[in-house]
């Protein structure tokens, strides 16, 4: 007996977004202000759990075709690469590098490695706590 | 509707290239020139002007804060009556809204506006179920519903 959630999925369908930005949003703000790679991928996470209990499983998976053991491995090879490449031009291990670039549209912005190795740490958490509850999901 | 809104973007932006003023003034003057012409072309476009949906908009939030301060007040009167006359009922409520986001919003007005609660939908989405906290005046609520909200949600989905 599968019962009518039209408000329910049709709320999620909105909130869906609404959480997804915040988690961009504060993933940026990790330099300056609070946030970061860790919370960023914990809200991210939670969005699409949100998805998971509106809808169910089966139809998120074909939503979102993610092989979430694949995003860590990417998250994790690209932490340690931007971790390694300071090796390569003489520098201790994890030296991280930063400039100030003209970009066209935003201007003067400072761009800084470690928001890459951030980028490794946000995919990682992503993959992880997605795994988890798939995998628990999954057990019937 | 979202043809018109395009259409007035760009005529924005065609006034700006034409004074090659890029500020946002020049925007906001082009914007409200390109809305008088298609006002003034209106018997063109086989739907209704976007500009009246977003006025059926603004008239549904100031009715619904309108309904907001009424119901509590009304509920607030319920709960200091030293003698608690009440009678919770659970009714059906037939709704013609069909869209998916029209019911969401009318669930979300019913549910906001104090005394009555949405609880449940049923599964073809032709009807409500709506937990009322005191059903004396039950048919002045079904009135209530049909007449504020759902003509006011009705008035901006028509095409």
């Amino acid at each position: 007996m599968k019962t009518n959630d039209v408000i329910m999925q049709f709320t999620a369908k909105i909130v869906f977004f609404i959480i997804f930005f915040y988690a961009v949003h504060i993933f940026f703000a990790g330099h300056y202000t609070p946030g970061g790679g860790f919370v960023g991928g914990l809200v991210t996470a939670s969005a699409i759990v949100l998805l998971i209990i509106a809808f169910d499983l089966k139809t998120v998976q074909s939503i979102l075709p993610i092989n979430y053991i694949y995003l860590v491995a990417c998250g994790l090879i690209i932490s340690l690469g931007t971790a390694a490449f300071s090796m390569f031009v003489d520098k201790p291990f994890f030296t991280h590098f930063f400039d100030y670039f003209n970009l066209p549209i935003l201007g003067k912005t400072s761009l800084h490695t470690a928001a890459l190795f951030d980028l490794g740490v946000y995919l990682v958490v992503v993959g992880v706590t997605m795994t988890i509850i798939q995998t628990i999901g999954e057990d019937e | 509707m979202s043809f018109q809104i395009l259409l007035n973007l760009f005529l924005a932006f065609l006034w700006m290239f034409l004074s090659s003023n890029y500020s946002l003034s020049r925007f906001i003057i082009g914007y409200l020139l390109g809305l008088l012409v298609i006002i003034a072309l209106r018997k063109f476009f086989k739907t209704r002007l976007y500009i009246d949906r977003v006025w059926a908009v603004i008239k549904l939030i100031v009715l619904f804060i309108k309904e907001l301060i009424l119901a509590n007040v009304s509920v607030l009167t319920l709960v200091i009556k030293p003698k608690l006359d009440i009678k919770p009922a659970i009714f059906k409520y037939d709704t013609q809204l069909t869209e998916d986001w029209e019911i969401t919003l009318l669930s979300s007005l019913i549910t906001l506006t104090p005394g009555t609660v949405v609880v449940h939908v049923s599964d073809d989405a032709k009807s409500l179920f709506i937990h009322v906290i005191d059903s004396n005046d039950i048919d002045e609520t079904i009135d209530s519903i049909k007449y504020s909200f759902e003509k006011a949600i009705l008035e901006v989905s028509r095409s």
